[in-house]
C-alpha cells in the first residue's frame, strides 16, 4: 500500500500525497478485503465438510480439506446445468445485439412517423421488472409450446427494450453527412447500415453483449418460472434447489456456487482489458 | 416544378417511414409480442377474479383490496426504501472509488476495477447464498467475529430480525450493483479534457471546483445511464429476497416484486397479482420518464 | 358406403388390439424428496424392475425439492406442462390439485383388496387419499408419523433425562417445560423454534397443538380451529419459554437449517424428525450427538402426532394411453408383491398396507423399528383441509409475529380469519 502510495505521483506526477488519500486508499484496500473474501469463502466452503461448515467457530481455512461436496454435486447433471445457461446467455446476447442496434438506429437516424411515441414507450417500459407480468407470460408461453425450454427465457429478455434505447444513443453520435454521402454514393439501405453504421455503433454492441449476458446470466426469476425439467435447468437454477427440506448443506451448495462462478470468472479475468473497454465505450460518450 | 418536388418530399418520406419500420421490425416484434402484448393481458386479467379454479369478472374489487391490504403497503414501502437508498449509494460510492482510482497505474486501476466487478461476475445466486451462510445466526462468520471483537455481546439473527434484515438486503444488493458503474466513472473520469482541467488549475480552482463545473458536466451522460442500470437492479432484486428471508421476518423484507410473485405461486391468486403489477408498472413508467427528462434537461 | 364402415372397422380393431399390447408409451413422472425416492440411483432401479414387466412403457423422472417444488408445478399447470405421475403426499393431491380439477380418479387402483388392506393399516389413510366427495385422487405407498427427537448425550449433562418416558417415547407438558429450563441453565440452547417459511411446518404444529391437546381443525375439516382456548394457551407457552430462553424462535430458518443446528449440536433438540431425516442426516450427527425420538409432549400425556402420507397422483393430461400407462406404474410399484416393499424400503417410511407387515426386519434399515413405536399415535390427517396451501403461508408469519412479541389472541385471530377465508 504504501507503495502505492509513493508511485502514484511519480507516475503520473501531478498530485501531492494528502493525509486524505492515505485514508482513502487503506479504505479502498479493505474493502476490495471485503469483496474478494465472499468468493474466497464459497471456495474454501465448497471444501469444507459437514462438520466444519456448521461449526459454531468458523474454520478460516478448511482444515480437513475434502472433495465430497463435488462428488454429490456432480452426481447431479451440474455440466449440463452450465451448458444450459451458456446457452441461454449466448442466445439472449446474440438476438438482443441484432434487433438492438437495428432498432437503435432507425429511432436515431430515420424520421418515421410514430417514432417519438415509440421511444417514449421504450423509455417508459425499460425499467419494468418481469415479475409484474409473469403471469400473462406464462400462459403466452404455454400457448406457443415454449414453456419449459429455454426460449421462454431467452424471448422476454430480447423484448426488453433497454438495448433499443442504449444503441439509439450510439447511432446519434453517426454525423449525417456520413448518411448523406452514402446515399449519394447509390448505396442501400442495407449496404448503409451494414457497411457505415455497424462499424460505427460497434463500442456500443460490445457494451450490450456485456450487459446482457451478465443480465440473462443472473436472471434468476425467469428461470425458476419457465423451467421445471432437470436437464433444462440453469446452474442458478441449480444452486437453488441444492436446498433440501430436511437438510440444509451449505459445503454442497458453495460447490454448487463455485461451479456456477468460477467459470465465469476466469473468463471474465482473461478479457477483462475488453470487458471493461467495451462496457466503458458503450456509455461514456453521449 | 413545384408539384414535383412535393411529389418526390412525399416519396422521400414515406421511403422513410418504410425503412425505419424494417428496421424497427425485429425489436418491435420482440418488445409487442414479449413486453406490451403480456402487459395488456395483466391488465385484462387484473380486473378478474383469476385462480386456479375461478375466473370471473370483478371491476375494480382486486384494486381497492390492495389499497386495504397492509402486507401490500409494506412491500410497496420496502420497494421504495430499496430504491431510494440504494441507488444514490451506488451512485456516489462508484464515483469516489472511480475518482481514487483512475489516475493509479494501469495494474492497480485494474485491479480495483476486478475486484468490486467480482461480486456481479459471480452471479446474484451463488453471491446469495455465501450471504445466507455468513449471517447465519449459529455459525455464521459474521457473529463469530462481531463476537471476537467485541463488536456485540449475543448473537445477532441479521436476517431474523426485522430491524436488520432489509438492511441486510440492501448490503449484499450494494456489492452486486457497484461494479458497473465504478467501471463507467473510471473510465469517464479518465476522458476528461485535461487542458481544461490544467487551466482551471492555473486560474486557482479548488479541487472541489473543478470537479463540480469540469469534470461533472462531462460525466453526466455516464452518470444518467447509471441511474438507469442502478434502478433498474434494485427494483428487480428479487433472488436476494426470495432465497434468504422468503419476504420474512413479518413481510418486513417483502416488496411487491416479492408480493406478487407470493400471490401467484403461493396462493394462486394470478389476477390479483396482475392487479399489483399494473400499479406498480405505472409508478415505475412514470419514475424513468421524470428521471430520463430530468436528467435530459440537466445535460443541457 | 359398407366397404367404408368395413375399413373403419378394421382400423378401429386394429388401434385397440395395437393398444392391447401396451403400445410404447412415454410418461413422466416427478417425484418430491420422499426419503430415497429424490435419488436417482434408487428410482433408477425401481425404473429397470418395471421395465422388465413393462419394457414398452418409458418413464422420465424429474425430481423436485420442496423450496421451489410448489411453485414448478403451479407454473406447470398454467402452462399446461404437468407430468403424467406425481409422488406427494395428499395435502397436494387431493386439497390442492384435486380439488382444482387437475387430477384423474384413482377408483381403477383402489380395490377392495387395497381398501381393506390400507383400512387396517389406518382409516384415516384411506379417508385422507379421497377429496370430501368421495374421489381417490392419491394412491398411497407409504407412511409415518413426524415426531421430534432429543441429543441424549445433552439432556444427560443437564440431568434432564428424568423428564421423559423412555419406554414410551412421550412426555408431559410440564416436563417439557423443565427439561427445557434445565438445558437452558446447563448452557444449552433447548430447542429452537424455526418460522422462515413453510419448511418443515408439521412440527412447529405438533408442538403448538399438543402442548394442551388442541385440534388443528375442526373434525370434518371445514374450518381451522386453533383459536381455542387450548390453541392459544400452547402458542402463549411457547412465547414464554422463548421469552425466558427456555426455548428459542428464530425467523430466519426453516427445518432444515434446524436439522442442521441439532445434528452438529447446536440445539439439544429438533422438532423436525422422522424415519426419513433419521436415514438422511445419519453422517451428519457430530460426536457430541446421539438422537433419540420422542414423541410431542402433551398434557395429558398422549400425543397425537401427524402424519405423513405419500403416494401417486395422475394429471389429468387428456391422454388416455398415458394415462393408463400411468396406472400400470402405479400398481406395480406399490401393490406388487415384490416390487411394493421395496419401493417403501426406499422411502424409509412405513408401508400403508397392512400385508407387507415389517419391511425392515433384517435388512440394514433395521433402525427404522425405533419409528415403528409412534405408528399408534397418529392423529387426524387434517392437511387434507381446503385453504391448505394458504394456512401454511399464515401459519409461520403467524408464529414470527408471536415471537416478536406479538398479542397472541389478536395474532391467532388474524390468522384464523385469513385462512378460514381460504376455505372453499
Amino acid at each position: 500500500m504504501q507503495k502505492t502510495m509513493q508511485k502514484k505521483p511519480s507516475a503520473k506526477g501531478v498530485e501531492k500525497v494528502t493525509p486524505y488519500k492515505v485514508i482513502s486508499v487503506i479504505i479502498l484496500l479493505l474493502l476490495s478485503a471485503f469483496f474478494i473474501f465472499t468468493l474466497y469463502w464459497i471456495i474454501t466452503g465448497s471444501f469444507k465438510d459437514r462438520q466444519s461448515v456448521i461449526a459454531a467457530k468458523p474454520e478460516w481455512f478448511p482444515s480437513n480439506p475434502v472433495l465430497d461436496n463435488y462428488h454429490s454435486l456432480f452426481e447431479k447433471p451440474a455440466l449440463r446445468w452450465l451448458y444450459n445457461t451458456v446457452l441461454i446467455c449466448g442466445a439472449t446476447m446474440l438476438l438482443t445485439c441484432v434487433s438492438a442496434s437495428m432498432g437503435g438506429y432507425a429511432i436515431a437516424k430515420k424520421k418515421f412517423a410514430g417514432r417519438n411515441l415509440i421511444f417514449t414507450i421504450f423509455i417508459c417500459a425499460m425499467a419494468l421488472p418481469k415479475q409484474v407480468i409473469l403471469i400473462p407470460l406464462l400462459k403466452q408461453m404455454s400457448f406457443l409450446k415454449l414453456h419449459n425450454t429455454i426460449w421462454a427465457v431467452i424471448l422476454p429478455n430480447v423484448g426488453w427494450p433497454f438495448g433499443v434505447f442504449l444503441m439509439k444513443q450510439f447511432s446519434e453520435n453517426i454525423p449525417d453527412e456520413m448518411l448523406e454521402a452514402a446515399r449519394i454514393d447509390g448505396a442501400g439501405e442495407t449496404r448503409t447500415f451494414l457497411e457505415i453504421i455497424l462499424p460505427m455503433i460497434k463500442p456500443g454492441i460490445g457494451a450490450l453483449a456485456i450487459f446482457t449476458f451478465i443480465t440473462a446470466w443472473n436472471d434468476y426469476f425467469m428461470q425458476l418460472i419457465m423451467l421445471n425439467d432437470t436437464n433444462t435447468l440453469t446452474i442458478s437454477l441449480g444452486i437453488a434447489k441444492l436446498q433440501a427440506e430436511l437438510s440444509t448443506d451449505f459445503g454442497l451448495i458453495m460447490a454448487g456456487a463455485a461451479v456456477g462462478s468460477v467459470p465465469i470468472i476466469i473468463v471474465f479475468l482473461i478479457f477483462q482489458r475488453y470487458f471493461t473497454r467495451g462496457i466503458t465505450m458503450g456509455a461514456v460518450k453521449g | 416544378m413545384q408539384i414535383s418536388s412535393k411529389h418526390s418530399m412525399r416519396m422521400a418520406r414515406r421511403r422513410e417511414n418504410i425503412s425505419g419500420y424494417l428496421f424497427m421490425a425485429p425489436s418491435l416484434l420482440f418488445f409487442i409480442g414479449f413486453v406490451i402484448f403480456p402487459m395488456g393481458m395483466c391488465l385484462v386479467t387484473s380486473f378478474f377474479n383469476y385462480t386456479m379454479m375461478d375466473f370471473s369478472f370483478i371491476g375494480l374489487k382486486n384494486y381497492s383490496e390492495m389499497f386495504a391490504d397492509s402486507v401490500f403497503i409494506k412491500s410497496l414501502v420496502n420497494t421504495i426504501v430499496i430504491v431510494v437508498v440504494s441507488v444514490p449509494i451506488t451512485c456516489v460510492f462508484s464515483l469516489w472509488v472511480a475518482s481514487l482510482i483512475y489516475k493509479m497505474k494501469d495494474v492497480y486501476t485494474s485491479f480495483f476495477r476486478c475486484v468490486f466487478y467480482l461480486p456481479v461476475v459471480t452471479g446474484s445466486v451463488a453471491v446469495t447464498v455465501v450471504w445466507k451462510w455468513i449471517f447465519n445466526n449459529y455459525y455464521g462468520l459474521l457473529n463469530y467475529v462481531a463476537k471476537n471483537l467485541g463488536l456485540i455481546s449475543t448473537n445477532v439473527n441479521w436476517i431474523g430480525n426485522s430491524n436488520t434484515a432489509l438492511g441486510c438486503i440492501i448490503m449484499i444488493l450494494l456489492t452486486t450493483s457497484v461494479g458497473q458503474p465504478i467501471v463507467l466513472y473510471t473510465s469517464a473520469l479518465s476522458n476528461v479534457d485535461k487542458s481544461l482541467i490544467e487551466a482551471a488549475q492555473v486560474d486557482g480552482a479548488t479541487n472541489l471546483q473543478t470537479f463540480w463545473y469540469i469534470k461533472w458536466p462531462q460525466i453526466m451522460y455516464t452518470t444518467l445511464y447509471i441511474l438507469i442500470i442502478t434502478t433498474i437492479n434494485s427494483f428487480q432484486c428479487f433472488a436476494l429476497i426470495q432465497l434468504l428471508t422468503s419476504g420474512g421476518p413479518n413481510y418486513s423484507t417483502s416488496t411487491i416484486m416479492y408480493y406478487i410473485y407470493y400471490n401467484a405461486f403461493k396462493l394462486s391468486r394470478y389476477g390479483y397479482g396482475s392487479a399489483m403489477g399494473i400499479f406498480l408498472a405505472a409508478i415505475i413508467a412514470i419514475f424513468s420518464a421524470l428521471q430520463f427528462k430530468v436528467a435530459k434537461t440537466d445535460n443541457g | 358406403m359398407k366397404k367404408m364402415l368395413a375399413v373403419l372397422l378394421s382400423v378401429f380393431m386394429v388401434l385397440s388390439l395395437t393398444a392391447i399390447a401396451e403400445e410404447a408409451v412415454e410418461i413422466t413422472l416427478w417425484t418430491f424428496p420422499v426419503g430415497g425416492w429424490s435419488k436417482s440411483e434408487v428410482v433408477d432401479e425401481i425404473l429397470a424392475n418395471f421395465n422388465e414387466v413393462h419394457p414398452n412403457i418409458k418413464v422420465t423422472v424429474q425430481y423436485l425439492d420442496y423450496q421451489s417444488g410448489d411453485d414448478q408445478v403451479t407454473a406447470a399447470i398454467e402452462a399446461g406442462t404437468t407430468p403424467d405421475i406425481i409422488m406427494e403426499g395428499p395435502e397436494r393431491l387431493v386439497t390442492n390439485w384435486g380439488a382444482a380439477g387437475k387430477m384423474l380418479d384413482l377408483a381403477e387402483l383402489w380395490t377392495e383388496e387395497a381398501q381393506a388392506d390400507i383400512n387396517a393399516k389406518s382409516p384415516a389413510i384411506v379417508s385422507a387419499c379421497k377429496s370430501p366427495d368421495g374421489v381417490f385422487y392419491e394412491y398411497p405407498l407409504c407412511m409415518t408419523t413426524h415426531t421430534m427427537t432429543i441429543n441424549k448425550q445433552y439432556f444427560e449433562q443437564a440431568d434432564a433425562l428424568k423428564y421423559l418416558d423412555e419406554e414410551t417415547r412421550t412426555w408431559t407438558t410440564d416436563d417439557f417445560v423443565s427439561a427445557c429450563r434445565a438445558l437452558r441453565d446447563a448452557g444449552f440452547i433447548p430447542g429452537i423454534v424455526y418460522c422462515g417459511g413453510h419448511g418443515g411446518d408439521q412440527g412447529t404444529r405438533a408442538l403448538a397443538m399438543n402442548l394442551y391437546s388442541a385440534k388443528f381443525t375442526n373434525p370434518e375439516h371445514t374450518a381451522y380451529t386453533m383459536d381455542s382456548e387450548e390453541g392459544i394457551k400452547g402458542l402463549t407457552l411457547l412465547q414464554d419459554m422463548v421469552k425466558e430462553g427456555a426455548l428459542q424462535a428464530d425467523p430466519a430458518i426453516v427445518a432444515g437449517d434446524e436439522i442442521a443446528l441439532f445434528c452438529n449440536g447446536t440445539a439439544a433438540m429438533s422438532f423436525c424428525w422422522n424415519a426419513g431425516a433419521a436415514e438422511t442426516n445419519k453422517a451428519s450427527l457430530a460426536d457430541n450427538v446421539t438422537s433419540f425420538p420422542m414423541a410431542f409432549p402433551s398434557d395429558d400425556g398422549v400425543p397425537e402426532l401427524c402424519g405423513g402420507i405419500w403416494g401417486f397422483g395422475i394429471f389429468d393430461n387428456k391422454d388416455e394411453a398415458k394415462a393408463k400407462a400411468a396406472v400400470e406404474f402405479i400398481r406395480f410399484v406399490c401393490d406388487d408383491v415384490e416390487q411394493g416393499p421395496k419401493s417403501v424400503y426406499a422411502t424409509s417410511f412405513f408401508p400403508v398396507r397392512e400385508s407387507f407387515g415389517d419391511i425392515y426386519a433384517g435388512t440394514d434399515k433395521e433402525d427404522r423399528a425405533e419409528f415403528a413405536i409412534f405408528l399408534p399415535f397418529l392423529g387426524d390427517y387434517y392437511n387434507v383441509t381446503s385453504g391448505w396451501t394458504v394456512q401454511r403461508a399464515e401459519w409461520w408469519n403467524l408464529l414470527q409475529r408471536i415471537f416478536a412479541g406479538g398479542d397472541v389472541a389478536a395474532e391467532v385471530a388474524v390468522y384464523i380469519e385469513n385462512s378460514n377465508a381460504s376455505i372453499k
